[in-house]
């Protein structure tokens, strides 16, 4: 079966983001982007699909700037065998990737569809679960492991407290949490592989999508920074602060 | 405007977060009506009925609901939500589960993870982490919200009195099956909902020596958390991270013992209400967001810490 | 604080200053384009910070263990040279025949800082097995070898090392003498190794050493001696793993620093003999070293490189973090982190205007390795040649020297802290200490580039590169402003300076008067390293300028670049006019002062 693998480009992981002074925006010029640690994820359990013979082409799409081809590049020299990337300059909400990817999967015709549970960004945590509903497919998400047996995949999902194990009639939606696995190391080699294999290119038009932005963000701002409070000199001390100043036990 | 707000339920009781959900319900109108959707729930029908400022229960009874499958609360949800301004859910993994198929399906936006209500169509949120909070307006008919529950108080769980009203179930869709569930077995409350919460780092040392947070924790009342570099050192299971990639929390009082506060963490804990640093080194960045510092040895600190409070 | 691949600066040096598309043009190194380089740079890096710098504080606290001739290394070690192997990275530079992947050495360069910069202790294995796969590629003829060896080596299941050293023969390697005796298609090989890098460890199946020895006919002094390969575990026919030879470590050194990586004592021949195999043709052994050399010189220049970057990065992230005194001028009496403090900033700055300038004369010289060894046109290729190999001692000898002042800078921005091993700033400063050492001191680099490079060539090379300089002054003209006045205004200095230094040295060569060149080498060697270095962070920041006007790409970046190459023309081009004093009037005194004297 196909396996559509969904990445996002995002601000690194251990970069700091700052506000823009006129608090319109995080202003992320010039700093490092990277794939979503979710999506890559995603990709490795497609990956590990395919070499436990489940899966028989992995495609990799990714919706954004040109700039994306990057994070495309980096997958499929995880191991996808393809990428498409929808390009656009404009702003993509939830609710939009999820219709372009909806149009990706009917072009495509996936069995099933891997992506991050969020992306570290805006942390919505919603395209996933959107997707599924659009394309009237279940859900697995949070996953925590994937076995695929039939027309059915049968899923392990971190859930608030514990595990919980569902079964998902193919086509299926799944999204990943942080313990599904761990993303393999790039291998050299393939990174030089990664470039001969197909990228195509197509634009939000091309699938017949208007992007739309439900939501207006009128500004950010950093949280208030909490302050260093003070060092106490020993447990009985804390113990005292604890209970009569803060209040707290 | 009418707020509906969908319970998270265990078919006995209502889940804590559910209180903090009706209490931002509140802040957007005061008609709040609570959906219980579940198999043989109708104690927690009557649990919402009590609790405070509810205008009614909807309840929908039927073994489809019996384990929250998101397809099958969504569609539930949808029957009605053309009856709403706003529809409402914990951010929890409950919640994130099937709210947004709710907001696809009526093509609207959805407002994860909402700390603050600025206004009936204006909220605040954390991006990147926490590290930056975005205020959005949301522009659809119906607003479709999952609230982050350590940003309200809980409403009364009783006062209340609103009547219930049984709902008719939608079909099974069919797509998925719950096979089973395995709580993790501890007599300590779950990190996401816990009051106090114990946390160690790569400090401990050894999975052995988290023994002496376990005595602590249990003379708090309290979660046991990590950081990071304790779970990739192999110290505890992935689920008790605490940060920017594990688990997000806010709890009254936060203890953090032998971390050295990596940016990553704080994105996790930094909005407890008191946060406690034990750590023996001065410099550790901990210190920097730390209500009470204790430069000490952990080792003898805690068990310190856990007699004094016998 | 972990190392991140400063991939911005690497790129920038990669693709406007080495000239990347130079080589693109070349058959073989046409798909390397910077789109490829970027993702490579990005995979190490990533590679780097999660596996390698984890183990390197860790790794140089707990060191090597030596028991029954075996060497235990430290606690992940294993694991992560596995990881690095699987990853395809012991194969970066090697051909693709043999299953490497044929990077030129500009990428390669900086893949190799990224490794150092991470685990320099760690990058020692690799790099000595790559030093020991080009000796089999370039001289040995046997395929029967050549196919057993060398692809177990690229894919990094076999490391290899370089046994040249003995107790009586470091410097000077023509008092070698470990012998080898025929006995039918292979030798049996006698004597004792020292230094030997990497020569004993448990992180592969089998350690493959390159060793120099005398055959019993052999002339002698450097025309005795040959080049054998003698494998730690005899191969079979197959590929499969024999007995174990008989060449043991007999011992691991205790040294100041790059403690994780082993330094074994080897003996071979202590039974029945070390089977090896000859490389090559017999007595060639020092000619065939003599070819690899500068491979081998520009990978430990790029050691003072690689250490002085993660030695800023741990200082600049201390000095935003530590909070320690109140702003001078300041009246609000607020705390401040201490890279507020001027004198701070200086360090800070000089720390990261001269690893750039390192950065940039090494890739540089990488570059030049890659157009000398393909460039279709003799003449072109020729030049390159010239070029390179006036360059490696400079890069070899000043990079390094760079790095033991920049990493002692690192400690100095710490304070008290940085005198304590936890900080890790410690730790950068001793394991800095060996790269002026190793693979030629520091003033065999100078007597290198005062004689052969400099002294018998006349000089001709030398003019050549100035007048590239010169070009660069030129260019340097076009550009209005403050910045650019004082940069154009150092390096013209600098480069007034060296030519003065330059004339003397090729004078005293021509006036058979080596003595005193010698005594000048080591002045001389700086004075070359900080003009030719203020050329390329001119050259960077000609460019940064032009990058700003058009608007392209990172701003900060470049208002950095261009502030960063002032300094370095205020603050270390300002130094050539002195140095030049010492190259040509300090021989006096040191020729002056008899033996008895001192």
């Amino acid at each position: 079966m196909k396996i559509l693998v969904a990445v996002k480009r995002v601000v690194d992981y251990n970069v700091k983001v700052r506000v823009k002074s006129d608090g319109s925006d995080v202003d992320i010029a010039n700093v490092k982007m990277s794939m979503n640690p979710f999506d890559e994820i995603a990709v490795e359990e497609a990956i590990r699909l395919q070499e436990a013979g489940i899966a028989t082409e992995i495609i990799l799409v990714s919706l954004g700037v040109k700039a994306c081809q990057d994070i495309l590049r980096t997958g499929l020299a995880m191991g996808g065998d393809r990428a498409i990337l929808v390009e656009t300059d404009e702003e993509i909400q939830p609710l939009s990737a999820a219709k372009l990817l909806k149009a990706v999967v009917e072009k495509e015709q996936p069995k099933m569809v891997i992506l991050g549970k969020q992306a570290i960004d805006d942390d919505a945590n919603q395209t996933g679960q959107m997707l599924a509903a659009l394309l009237g497919w279940g859900q697995a998400t949070f996953a925590s492991k994937v076995t695929v047996a039939g027309e059915q995949a049968t899923v392990i999902r971190e859930i608030d407290g514990g595990l919980e194990t569902i079964a998902v009639k193919l086509p299926v939606v799944v999204t990943a949490d942080l313990r599904l696995n761990e993303p393999r190391y790039v291998k050299l080699p393939n990174i030089m592989k990664a470039k001969k294999k197909p990228l195509d290119v197509l634009t939000p038009a091309d699938l017949g999508v208007n992007l739309t932005k439900n939501l207006v963000t009128l500004k950010v701002q950093e949280p208030p920074v909490r302050k260093a409070g003070v060092k106490v000199a020993d447990v009985q001390s804390l113990v005292d602060k604890l209970k009569n100043e803060a209040k707290v036990i | 405007m009418r707020v509906l707000v969908v319970a998270e339920h265990d078919n006995q009781s209502l889940k804590a977060g559910v209180l903090n959900t009706i209490q931002a319900a509140r802040k957007i109108a005061s008609e709040v009506v609570v959906l219980v959707a579940g198999h043989e729930a109708s104690s927690v029908a009557q649990a919402a009925a009590q609790v405070e400022g509810v205008s009614k229960v909807l309840h929908a009874d039927a073994a489809q609901y019996a384990h929250a499958l998101a397809e099958n609360i969504a569609n539930l949800v949808l029957s009605i939500a053309k009856e709403y301004t706003h529809i409402l859910t914990p951010a929890s993994t409950f919640g994130k589960n099937f709210l947004p198929r709710v907001a696809a399906l009526l093509d609207v936006a959805q407002v994860s993870d909402v700390i603050q209500v600025v206004d009936a169509d204006t909220f605040v949120r954390p991006i990147y982490a926490g590290n930056v909070l975005a205020t959005v307006k949301a522009t659809d008919a119906i607003k479709v919200l999952t609230i982050r529950t350590t940003g309200f108080d809980p409403v009364a769980a009783t006062g209340g009195s609103a009547a219930i009203e049984s709902l008719a179930a939608q079909a099974d869709s069919g797509l998925a099956s719950f096979v089973e569930q395995t709580l993790t077995k501890s007599s300590r409350p779950e990190l996401g909902a816990a009051k106090i919460i114990v946390s160690g780092g790569r400090g401990m040392g050894s999975s052995e020596n988290f023994a002496i947070l376990e005595a602590l924790a249990d003379k708090l009342g309290a979660a046991i958390g990590a950081s990071r570099a304790a779970v990739d050192a192999g110290y505890v299971p992935n689920d008790y991270q605490v940060g920017q990639t594990g688990k997000i929390v806010a709890p009254q009082l936060y203890i953090a013992v032998g971390i050295s506060g990596a940016i990553q963490h704080l994105a996790g804990m930094k909005d407890s209400k008191v946060i406690v640093a034990i750590n023996k080194d001065e410099e550790a960045p901990i210190f920097q967001v730390a209500d009470y510092g204790l430069v000490a040895d952990l080792f003898t600190a805690v068990p310190e810490l856990t007699q004094a409070l016998s | 604080m972990s190392y991140h691949a400063p991939t911005q600066d690497m790129l920038f040096v990669i693709n406007e200053l080495a000239g990347l598309s130079e080589l693109n043009a070349f058959e073989e190194y046409a798909e390397i384009t910077p789109d490829v380089v970027e993702s490579i740079l990005e995979e190490a890096g990533k590679f780097a910070t999660d596996i390698l710098d984890p183990i390197n504080h860790s790794g140089d606290k707990e060191g090597n263990q030596f028991a029954n001739n075996a060497v235990t290394t430290a606690t992940g070690f294993k694991e992560a040279y596995a990881q690095f192997a699987e990853a395809g990275w012991t194969g970066v530079a090697s051909s693709p025949d043999y299953g490497g992947q044929g990077l030129p050495s500009l990428v390669s360069t900086a893949v190799a800082e990224i490794w150092k910069s991470a685990n320099m202790a760690f990058s020692l294995c690799p790099m000595l097995t790559q030093g020991a796969i080009e000796a089999l590629m370039h001289h040995c003829s046997d395929e029967s070898i050549r196919s057993v060896y060398l692809p177990k080596m690229i894919e990094g299941t076999w490391t290899g090392t370089m046994n040249l050293t003995e107790p009586s023969a470091g410097s000077d390697l023509s008092a070698v003498r470990s012998k080898a005796v025929p006995e039918g298609d292979h030798y049996r090989l006698y004597g004792q190794k020292i230094f030997i890098t990497w020569g004993e460890h448990d992180v592969a199946e089998n350690i493959i050493h390159l060793v120099l020895a005398r055959l019993p006919d052999a002339p002698e002094g450097v025309k005795g001696i040959s080049l054998f390969v003698v494998p730690k575990f005899l191969v079979n026919a197959d590929g499969s793993l024999g007995a174990r030879n008989d060449a043991y470590c007999v011992s691991i050194e205790h040294k100041l620093g790059i403690n994780a990586s082993p330094t074994a004592v080897i003996a071979f021949g202590d039974n029945e003999g070390a089977l090896g195999y000859m490389v090559g043709e017999p007595n060639q052994g020092l000619k065939y070293m003599f070819t690899m050399m500068n491979h081998a010189r520009l990978a430990v220049g790029l050691e003072g490189v690689a250490i002085s970057e993660r030695a800023y990065q741990r200082a600049l992230a201390y000095a935003k973090d530590r909070i320690q005194g109140v702003e001078i001028g300041s009246r609000t009496g607020q705390k401040v982190a201490i890279i507020k403090h001027p004198d701070v900033r200086r360090m800070l700055l000089t720390m990261k205007s001269v690893t750039e300038a390192t950065r940039a004369v090494a890739y540089y010289g990488a570059a030049l390795l890659d157009k000398a060894g393909h460039e279709p046109d003799d003449a072109v290729r020729a030049e390159a040649q010239s070029q390179v190999d006036l360059l490696i001692p400079v890069v070899k000898g000043w990079c390094t020297e760079m790095g033991v002042e920049l990493t002692s800078l690192g400690i100095q921005v710490h304070g008290g802290m940085g005198y304590i091993e936890e900080t890790g700033a410690a730790q950068h400063f001793r394991d800095a200490r060996i790269a002026t050492i190793y693979e030629g001191t520091t003033g065999i680099q100078a007597n290198d580039l005062v004689g052969r490079k400099v002294g018998l060539d006349k000089g001709v090379a030398a003019q050549a590169l100035f007048v590239k300089i010169k070009a660069t002054l030129a260019d340097l003209e076009t550009v209005h402003g403050d910045d650019f006045a004082v940069i154009r205004q150092g390096l013209s200095t600098g480069l007034e300076a060296l030519t003065t230094a330059t004339a003397w040295i090729v004078q005293q060569y021509a006036e058979k008067n080596p003595q005193a060149a010698n005594a000048s080498s080591v002045a001389y060697l700086r004075l070359f390293g900080y003009v030719v270095g203020g050329w390329q962070m001119a050259r960077a920041a000609f460019i940064a300028q032009q990058k700003l006007q058009q608007s392209s790409g990172n701003h900060a970046f470049f208002e950095a670049k261009i502030i960063s190459t002032r300094f370095y023309a205020d603050y270390m081009l300002s130094q050539a006019a002195g140095l030049s004093h010492a190259v040509t009037q300090g021989s006096v005194a040191i020729l002056a002062m008899s033996d008895e004297l001192f």
